[in-house]
């Protein structure tokens, strides 16, 4: 029985498949039965990954892996299939949780537009994108499906393609993430190109064999640890798509303006799902990063610079979407930030975590633009709580699940990887400790602006209907409780790092509440929990207790603002480089090359010539006959003297 | 009956090259009006798809490498011969025509209500030459073949092409012109200085790399200039963006969906057929002239405002793809690069359709006249999406399995290594590094271009405008069905030319090694 469902596991991803297929072309028309297809189709999904969970979580050393040739050429073969193993199958139910969640709250969100089942079919084409992606048994189809969840994001920030930022955002959005892909595409040529006698008779480029075509490459030198070809740069440029997808610095841009999609899609694609499948794949691929020592340092560099980076920039952002927005650039920063010191478990433990309560937040941000009449600036709320009650009670519970209020679920996640930053590398704990101050106080400062105090704005503000509190309410359960499954408060202790781990670790870990006290009681667990106190403090006496911090910035420390507020002007910049620099060259360019030089001087030119040439003859073809008779008469002596003399010779 | 079967599998190439001669005869004879000469050649065509279609899957063997369904005639004495026959490359060419032709001639519509009957005649001799150059075996009547193509193509664009065709249509019949002297010259040369008597191209390609050096190098590059205006390339290319704009829709169709690929099989037949060793010599300046057109071109489409100078100048970056394969010498950068003139075939001939559709309904190409398009043609809109991803090589769509069989075939080619660099990269793999980049650049100038077009607020200038009609949706779902068929599930199309191409590359590579 379980075999079989290991086996069917591929149904997963294909239902929504199906699904949006029959939607795009037979149910758009109805929205009742698109809405019914999508959801189903995710529901069987969710009971489906439930049950490999299950099978999974029984015996870990239990794997599937399936491949079917894709395309040959020669000895060249690439594979697509299908793999689970606990880390696949954690992803899996990440995936179909939220969107599951998601598209029942869909329905209330998006009941007016004229578009309803169109979202629905893109919303079930990205959950079997995101599924082939998690599925994925070899980098090559990691990076099939990577391009596909990259175009569904396109598709859904584009959604309302009439306003012009929507338009501009999803172009930008699949731009940036293609120079993401096409750093992964060398790196994947680089890796194929240089382990390529490894790979005969195996599945191209598998995961499961990818430390073994290192220690190959390395052993046969057919690859050195560091230099310009090397197991370092393939990694660095494997890192570029991750760095794109997952939205770390300086390939960031994308993501906040990303929030121009409908709220649904910026809570399932730009929170919780696609953004983490960057994290995921830095997560398969490993071996790579382990036997490249300053890659793996880079990684967690990005990381901690992209966490402290995109916090500062939430601090003084007004648009409740962006600011989530950055707070997640900052979240998966922690996630890589871990990756790189080597805290496999605890990136992947903060995947999880983060997925679910961020999810929520987002929803919750979409709950109060539907409840103000789509207002999304901060300052035109206030005091919500009292119309909005689910959806205040919510938010509290994602705002401090994300900030780390002890026992919930960001502060188990959160406190793994600060541990492990302490123990590894103590200036990106101090980052990571001063990111957790910072989030900490934005997202207290949002919620203050929102929920609490008087209302500043012009509506009437309502709650929203059940179909979008309940997705709401069932989302926050986890992002109390999940975070105890990587706690010593559960017997055997930190379950999570024995079911998903990499290489040797510990299968029994202490537990009780002494060991999370003692665990509690050190530097390295104090100080994020103080810095969680701090930051929380500070929000509180600034947004409601009137204690002027933030006119006292913008007076005296103006420079520091406008950065912030400014997103450090990165957007200017690339922008400036892109219409000053690039555009004109590359008009110039053409201009020159083709318009002038082909066109100008060749082609026309040669017309030019032959006018100027046929003009010429004339006086040469004058049509007697003595002359041609001449004109042939030497050649042919001309011929004949030159066989002669190269036959001489 | 069945001796009718049996004659037609014996003779059922030149059957395929005449049933267009003839129904360009029966057009002739039937009344000026564009339905019902649209309809008999639509039936023509449909035929043509039919025939194909009977010899791939009756008797064609696609593991066989060797020449089938050979009909061999005396013309000229023994030395020129009518000589038909196919393998899997000429194959699969044939099939990307005999899709292409009744898509075509549905696209033809509202084109050939001018002077229905000769367009028609135009367009189904335009069909024996291509075809005819997939198919013949001497290399003489391949001479013939690619010379006939001019002619109608000439017409098509200078008759019912937009404003300035007389420019385009002289720019295009000087340019073919040149490679056909080209050719003419290589095909001469070789003639004599191999001696054997024959235009035979099996035989011709024993006696090829048996040639001096010089004369191997001399051919080689005639017939490559030859090849590479046509397909074309960089610094030949300037042709393609003037026919185009000046062409009308269907005719751009045909000349994006087929003509180009003549350049290319051309390449892979006669190039590496007859002078492997030429070819491994200059895999390294065939490599950057094709990271030249993939980027270059690129970039020459991220500056335009014409919708279909993009088109066309990103029918010049994908052809790079092409050469990049065959500069790699190894059986997945073969095969990638004929996947790609098949995918890029179908890939613009939908977007030079699409672009069609809006030029026809507004009568300008200047991408700043529209915008928000979506609002009056939303159909219009999904489909150029799906063609825009395509062209941007999204996987699960065909352009992505032939630009990756290339970058992987390339950037792990042995013959590369003869030309390494103080930088751990050989030459060829820092051009396809460079290649790579292209992936950036063609996002960039696809997405923009769909943004411009149909994004963003609308123009009310449009409003009155209509969606799509039911012929113009059966074009392009026919063309992008194919698409992602081919996308999802490669091998259905790859298994038909797969054993011929890995077999040419073999062939190559002995020869090189031999000398």
């Amino acid at each position: 029985m379980a075999d079989k469902i290991l086996q069917a596991s591929w149904l997963i991803a294909l239902v929504p498949l199906v699904s949006s297929l029959l939607i795009m072309f037979f149910a758009h028309r109805c929205k009742i039965t698109s809405a019914f297809l999508s959801i189903g189709a995710v529901f069987y999904g969710l009971i489906h990954s439930l049950l490999i969970l299950y099978i999974s979580y029984l015996n870990p050393e239990r794997t599937l892996e399936i491949n079917f040739p894709w395309i040959s050429a020669g000895a060249f073969k690439l594979f697509v299939g299908y793999l689970i193993d606990p880390l696949c199958a954690m992803m899996l139910v990440v995936v179909c949780v939220v969107s599951f969640f998601v598209q029942v709250y869909t329905h209330g969100y998006m009941k007016e537009d004229p578009n309803y089942s169109k979202f629905y079919a893109y919303l079930s084409l990205f959950t079997f994108s995101m599924l082939g992606l998690v599925f994925s048994t070899n980098l090559f189809q990691s990076y099939i499906f990577w391009e596909l969840v990259g175009v569904c994001s396109y598709l859904l920030i584009g959604f309302w393609w009439y306003k012009p930022s929507a338009a501009n955002a999803c172009t930008k959005a699949f731009v940036v993430n293609r120079i993401g892909d096409a750093g992964l595409l060398i790196g994947l040529l680089m890796l194929y190109s240089s382990t390529q006698n490894f790979w005969l008779n195996k599945t191209t480029l598998a995961f499961g064999q990818l430390k073994n075509a290192i220690d190959f490459a390395i052993g046969s030198h057919l690859l050195p640890v560091v230099g310009i070809v090397s197991v370092t740069t393939i990694a660095l440029f494997v890192l570029m798509g991750p760095m794109a997808k997952s939205a770390q610095f300086p390939l960031h841009v994308w993501l906040p303006d990303a929030m121009e999609g409908p709220t649904p899609i910026s809570a399932l694609i730009h929170a919780a799902t696609m953004v983490a499948a960057g994290v995921y794949l830095i997560a398969r691929c490993y071996p790579l990063y382990i036997a490249a020592p300053v890659a793996m340092a880079t990684v967690a560099w990005i990381g901690g610079i992209t966490a402290i980076f995109a916090a500062t920039i939430a601090l003084s952002q007004f648009d409740i979407k962006r600011t989530l927005a950055y707070s997640t650039c900052s979240q998966l920063g922690y996630m890589v930030m871990a990756l790189g010191l080597g805290a496999y478990s605890a990136g992947l433990f903060h995947l999880m975590t983060h997925a679910f309560f961020k999810a929520m937040l987002f929803l919750c941000s979409g709950s109060v633009i539907v409840g103000c009449h789509h207002e999304q600036d901060i300052r035109q709320m206030g005091g919500l709580r009292k119309h909005m009650p689910i959806t205040s009670l919510t938010c509290l519970v994602g705002v401090l699940a994300i900030s780390g209020f002890p026992l919930m679920s960001g502060f188990w996640s959160k406190d793994m990887i600060l541990a492990s930053a302490w123990e590894h590398n103590k200036p990106l704990f101090i980052i990571g400790s001063v990111t957790a101050l910072l989030t900490a106080f934005y997202m207290f400062r949002l919620y203050f602006m929102t929920f609490e105090g008087e209302y500043r704005g012009h509506a009437h503000p309502h709650e929203t209907t059940p179909s979008i509190t309940i997705p709401l309410i069932c989302l926050a359960v986890p992002s109390i409780f999940i975070g105890l499954i990587g706690s010593p408060l559960i017997p055997g202790g930190d379950k999570f790092s024995s079911f998903i781990h990499f290489g040797e670790y510990h299968a029994h870990h202490e537990w009780g509440i002494n060991v999370f006290v003692k665990e509690l009681l050190t530097t390295q667990g104090l100080i994020p929990l103080f810095a969680f106190i701090v930051g929380t403090i500070f929000a509180w006496m600034v947004y409601r207790k009137g204690f002027a911090l933030n006119t006292f910035v913008k007076k005296n420390l103006s420079f520091i603002y406008n950065l912030s507020f400014n997103k450090w002007y990165v957007d200017e910049v690339y922008f400036w480089v892109l219409n000053r620099i690039i555009l004109p060259c590359y008009r110039v360019l053409w201009s020159v090359i083709d318009k002038t030089i082909v066109d100008g001087v060749f082609v026309n030119g040669s017309a030019r010539v032959a006018a100027i040439v046929g003009g010429g003859l004339r006086f040469i073809e004058t049509g007697r006959g003595q002359l041609y008779a001449l004109v042939i008469f030497g050649s042919v002596l001309f011929a004949v003297l030159f066989l002669i003399t190269r036959i001489a010779r | 009956m069945e001796k009718l079967i049996e004659f037609f599998l014996h003779h059922s190439l030149s059957t395929i090259l005449i049933v267009p001669l003839f129904a360009a005869v029966i057009i002739a004879f039937l009344p000026n009006k564009e339905s019902v000469c649209g309809i008999v050649s639509l039936i023509f065509s449909l035929d043509i798809l039919l025939d194909v279609l009977v010899v791939i899957f009756s008797k064609f063997d696609p593991n066989l490498t060797a020449l089938q369904y050979v009909e061999n005639y005396r013309w000229f004495g023994d030395t020129i011969r009518i000589k038909l026959a196919c393998d899997g490359l000429s194959i699969s060419m044939v099939l990307l025509m005999a899709i292409s032709l009744p898509v075509t001639i549905i696209a033809s519509q509202p084109i050939a209500k001018n002077k229905p009957k000769l367009y028609y005649s135009m367009l189904m001799i335009l069909t024996t030459s291509v075809l005819g150059v997939f198919l013949a075996q001497d290399l003489f009547l391949f001479f013939l073949f690619w010379e006939l193509e001019l002619a109608p193509m000439y017409f098509l664009i200078a008759i019912w092409g937009g404003p300035n065709k007389d420019y385009a249509a002289l720019k295009f019949l000087i340019y073919t012109f040149t490679a056909g002297v080209c050719m003419f010259a290589a095909v001469l040369l070789l003639f004599f200085s191999s001696g054997a008597n024959t235009f035979d191209m099996e035989v011709l390609t024993r006696y090829g790399s048996n040639l001096p050096h010089h004369f191997q190098l001399i051919c080689f590059l005639l017939f490559f200039v030859c090849f590479i205006i046509k397909l074309p390339s960089f610094p030949f290319h300037t042709w393609l963006p003037d026919a185009h704009v000046e062409a009308p829709t269907p005719v751009s169709m045909l000349l994006a969906g087929i003509l180009l690929k003549m350049g290319g099989y051309g390449i892979y037949r006669i190039c590496v057929g007859f002078f492997p060793h030429v070819l491994s010599e200059l895999a390294l300046w065939i490599a950057i002239l094709a990271a030249v057109n993939i980027i270059g071109a690129a970039v020459a489409c991220l500056v335009q405002d014409d919708m279909k100078r993009i088109i066309a100048y990103s029918s010049v970056s994908h052809m790079g793809f092409v050469l990049l394969g065959v500069a790699s010498l190894t059986p997945a950068g073969f095969s990638g690069g004929i996947f790609q003139m098949f995918s890029h075939g179908l890939i613009s001939a939908a977007l030079f359709m699409l672009v069609g559709t809006l030029y026809e309904r507004t009568h300008t190409r200047q991408i700043s006249d529209y915008g928000g398009m979506t609002k009056y043609m939303p159909k219009c809109f999904y489909l150029f999406t799906l063609a825009t991803m395509a062209n941007l090589a999204l996987p699960a769509l065909s352009g992505f399995v032939g630009e990756s069989l290339v970058f992987y075939g390339a950037f792990s080619s042995e013959l590369f290594k003869q030309f390494p660099t103080k930088l751990y990269f050989n030459f060829g793999q820092i051009c396809v590094l460079f290649s790579a980049l292209g992936v950036i650049l063609t996002a960039g100038y696809m997405l923009w271009l769909l943004q411009r077009v149909f994004m963003g607020p609308e123009n009310t200038k449009w409003s009155k405008l209509t969606d799509l009609r039911t012929s113009e949706i059966v074009v392009l779902g026919s063309l992008l069905a194919l698409v992602v068929v081919w996308g999802v599930y490669p091998v259905s199309l790859s298994n038909l030319y797969e054993p011929s191409s890995s077999a040419l590359v073999e062939f190559a590579k002995k020869a090189t090694s031999s000398l």
